[in-house]
């Protein structure tokens, strides 16, 4: 109980020491959050109402306490730009980013941990040779680049997929849930998935083949050849289970990773997303927005940290009995 | 340490020689000032703005051959917006751009702001030009009612800038439209000089061929207000006019004509002008438009519409003489009042923001509200707006013009070479935002066949702004010498890819009415010609360096 008590404690203080630390950032960055609202016909005194309106005139310790309670109590401010409030704002795309990253992470871990598992096995082989490369080469491919191979040639060479946006244009629909589980969604979700997913696929295929290398190599799976059981037991019922655990880490931090990091895959395919939303944000200096986001972010990456640690506490008995 | 002392040597010199001069024995040749300091061009990234970028880097090459060190420095754009328009002491030399916009289409708005020494501190005139003979006709021009007079003296205001060199003028873009013939009928789209086809009119008039009825349009502004009080970027001034009416408009003539109004007629001083609504004119919400409304419109900008207040401070008085009627009294006669003020101002229901005006906190403004229904009178109302997606508009069957259309429907993409994709795809059918290379939207029409591309020259223009609140700056001759310098054939067809039109004023040829003809050609440019003016003026070139004109010292509040 004490464990999970400090490790709670741990991802609080953490959470707290970034939105100290993001407080600071945006407010020592150079620029003036009222550029991005000049117009060439901004008056001064319209600059003096922006600068009250935007809370600009109290004092730094003033502002950083009003962030901090409020944002204790789930109220992250108001958007400088958006002119309404930052969770409100997140909101509307949140579940945007959250439904590409994680339908791409699926696809990514389920075909990384399959096939590094395959290419462990046939360690030597002509198919580690032609493989490893092609994994090493698409993982390195920049993702603006394989979006937009996709982009021309299933959108606009065969037709297969729309090119833009989460929804065609003009399409209407009672409810959000309707509207993501919809297949005009699926189609429009599939070429931005599939480039994340092929950018993401390399991490855990290779951590699983060296995880699966080593494993191979210990003496229950001798073991389990001598007792002559067949080869796709070995692989998938023993050797598999145990090489698993470090990838299941890096799918829970992934998670959070890339919630905020798909800004590129974003733009590309104009998916509405929290990474568009945070560029936009910092380069306008809207300070409670870029916090907010990137508090978001963070919030997500924390706690997917702290159920990964929780899960192997639960998962890998060396974890639990080493915390004794 | 080594400069001070090199500084000294040379003041002790130029006083050894002036002290000789007088004392009447031989001339000595002519003496130079201090070095002129490495100087930084300020451009937007190169990412961001190949075209400025490039044309920045180009008129620093050429600049380099005049004995210059100079630095092209790339940066986004708030950051610009930060040193060049906060920091106004502290810039040399800067890359800048001015947009079109309708209201744009009479030349006060530009040809006043920009170089009135009023706006000099914290408006428009960021470069710092005071000149009072230019002040006194740009005030004239507005008190003027007579056209043709009033032309006159905007030529004259060109002169002067040419003259001076206030800007070195590069180009004015082409803009580049483009949209599915297929589906569009071609003879229904309106060219609007300056703007192209991308406008009011050809909204509200393009007739749709087959089944498709919904205009599909793209930008690639993250949009961040629709405000009838709030113009926050380029786009949202786009969907504004749509869902707003205005008393007049901008029309494809480039003046402006009655619109909500039946008639505007004009008292024989300039002063006053009496305005009559059209008949039946309603609110989407079902609420007549009445002259109420038409007072409100334009009174609560003085209190709460920062950007619009400097449009309706030259109204003394609305007054209302009927059910339809409003007489509109000015300060002082203005002859830009029909452009800048009457088709400026959206005409906006009383009833439904007067109660969220009187609600406002101190220092909140109108452009703080954000509304989940925009309620107009315009041939478009409101009706969603998906953030980071589309903004979707319904035509007004009921409105007096109802636009054939059924749908309008703004989506944002981000990807400029995804637009012409889509376009050939049919995601888009009305390439409304394209900044990518022309000659590749060329090409993809000469393949596709189904697509009508439309160039225009913009009412806008690219420039390059001198500092001259700062040495060597402030003296005309050395701007003019740095602006001959320019090769702007060079970067119309490097940079801008043949799609300009080389500038040399405020106003657009595209205004064929005030545009002075000519001006371009009262330039004169090349690389001796720069070279002579600077030696005429006095600067020398030393060790190929270029320095001040003798007796001149580098002295300037940082």
């Amino acid at each position: 109980m004490t464990y999970f008590l400090k490790r709670f404690a741990h991802m609080v203080f953490v959470l707290w020491a970034v939105a100290t630390i993001l407080f600071f950032m945006f407010r020592t960055m150079p620029g003036t959050p009222l550029a991005a609202f000049i117009d060439n016909t901004t008056t001064a005194e319209q600059q003096d109402a922006l600068i009250r309106q935007f809370g600009l005139d109290k004092s730094l310790g003033e502002q950083y306490w009003l962030f901090l309670t409020n944002a204790l109590q789930g109220d992250l401010g108001q958007s400088f730009f958006f002119k309404k409030p930052v969770v409100e704002v997140v909101m509307e795309v949140f579940p945007n980013s959250v439904i590409l990253t994680l339908t791409s992470l699926i696809v990514a871990y389920l075909f990384g941990i399959v096939a590094g598992a395959y290419l462990a096995w046939r360690r030597g082989s002509w198919v580690e040779g032609f493989g490893i490369p092609l994994v090493l080469t698409t993982r390195a491919a920049p993702e603006f680049w394989l979006g937009m191979v996709l982009l021309a040639f299933f959108s606009f060479y065969l037709g297969w997929f729309p090119s833009g946006g989460a929804n065609s244009s003009g399409s209407e629909w009672t409810s959000d849930w309707q509207r993501v589980t919809s297949l005009d969604y699926m189609s429009h979700l599939a070429l931005p998935a599939i480039t994340l997913a092929i950018y993401l696929q390399g991490l855990p295929l290779l951590l699983m083949r060296s995880n699966m290398l080593n494993v191979l190599q210990e003496e229950f799976i001798t073991m389990a050849r001598m007792k002559g059981l067949s080869t796709w037991t070995i692989v998938i019922r023993h050797a598999a289970r145990n090489a698993l655990l470090p990838v299941a880490t890096a799918f829970a931090l992934g998670i959070g990773g890339a919630v905020g990091g798909n800004v590129v895959v974003e733009t590309v395919f104009s998916w509405p997303g929290i990474g568009r939303l945070l560029v936009n944000a910092v380069a306008a200096s809207d300070y409670p927005l870029a916090q907010g986001a990137f508090l978001m972010i963070t919030a997500v990456l924390v706690i997917m940290n702290f159920i990964a640690d929780v899960s192997y506490h639960f998962l890998d008995p060396r974890v639990r009995f080493a915390t004794r | 340490m080594l400069m001070n002392s090199k500084r000294l040597l040379k003041v002790a010199f130029t006083v050894a020689a002036t002290s000789t001069l007088l004392a009447g024995s031989l001339p000595v040749a002519a003496e130079s000032g201090d070095a002129i300091r490495k100087l930084t061009l300020i451009s937007r990234a190169q990412a961001a703005n190949p075209q400025q970028f490039q044309a920045a880097e180009l008129i620093a090459q050429a600049w380099r051959k005049l004995g210059l060190d100079i630095e092209v420095q790339g940066m986004p754009r708030p950051q610009q917006s930060d040193a060049v328009w906060y920091n106004r002491d502290t810039w040399d030399l800067t890359m800048w751009q001015m947009a079109g916009r309708p209201e744009r289409s009479d030349p006060d708005e530009l040809i006043y702001n920009l170089f009135h020494s009023t706006t000099v501190e914290k408006g428009y005139n960021f470069v710092g030009y005071v000149n009072p003979e230019y002040d006194k006709i740009a005030e004239q021009q507005r008190v003027t009612a007579n056209r043709d007079d009033r032309k006159v003296l905007i030529d004259q205001l060109q002169d002067i800038i040419n003259e001076d060199q206030v800007y070195a003028f590069l180009v004015h873009p082409l803009q580049t439209f483009a949209f599915d013939k297929t589906v569009w009928d071609a003879s229904t789209t309106v060219v609007q000089p300056g703007l192209g086809i991308k406008n009011f009119w050809t909204f509200s008039n393009i007739a749709p061929l087959g089944e498709q009825k919904d205009m599909i349009l793209n930008s690639s502004d993250e949009l961040k207000a629709i405000n009838p009080f709030y113009i926050s970027g380029a786009t949202d001034s786009w969907i504004t006019e749509l869902i707003w009416d205005r008393m007049m408009r901008i029309g494809p003539t480039g003046l402006a004509e009655p619109w909500a109004a039946k008639s505007v007629e004009w008292a024989d001083d300039a002063k006053s002008v009496t305005v009559t609504l059209r008949d039946g004119m309603m609110w989407h919400d079902g609420a007549p438009v009445t002259t109420d409304d038409v007072v409100f419109s334009f009174t609560a900008p003085v209190k709460f519409a920062p950007m619009y207040k400097p449009f309706v401070e030259g109204i003394a008085n609305i007054e209302v003489l009927d059910a339809a009627t409003v007489r509109f009294d000015l300060t002082e006669p203005n002859a830009a009042f029909e452009t800048s003020t009457l088709a400026k101002l959206n005409l906006v229901p009383k009833h439904v923001w007067e109660p969220r005006l009187i609600a406002l906190g101190e220092g909140e403004s109108a452009e703080s509200i954000r509304e989940d229904t925009r309620i107009g009178s315009g041939p478009f109302k409101f009706n969603r707006w998906v953030t980071q997606q589309e903004v979707v508009l319904d035509t007004n069957k009921d409105h007096w013009a109802a636009p054939k259309m059924d749908r309008w429907i703004l989506r944002i993409v981000l990807n400029v070479e995804a637009t012409l994709g889509m376009l050939r795809t049919a995601e888009l059918n009305f390439l409304s935002d394209y900044t990518g290379d022309p000659k590749l939207l060329i090409e993809a029409a000469d393949s596709d066949g189904d697509l009508d591309v439309v160039e225009s020259v913009d009412i806008g223009f690219q420039y390059l702004a001198f500092n001259l609140r700062r040495p060597p700056f402030d003296d005309a001759a050395f701007r003019r010498s740095l602006s001959a310098a320019i090769n702007r054939e060079l970067i119309r067809k490097a940079a801008y890819n043949g799609f300009a039109v080389t500038a040399n004023s405020v106003v657009s040829p595209a205004l064929s009415f005030w545009h002075k003809a000519g001006i371009e050609k009262e330039l004169p440019t090349g690389m001796d010609l720069a070279k002579t003016i600077l030696s005429d003026a006095g600067y020398v070139v030393e060790d190929g360096k270029l320095h001040y004109p003798a007796g001149k010292t580098e002295q300037f509040n940082e």
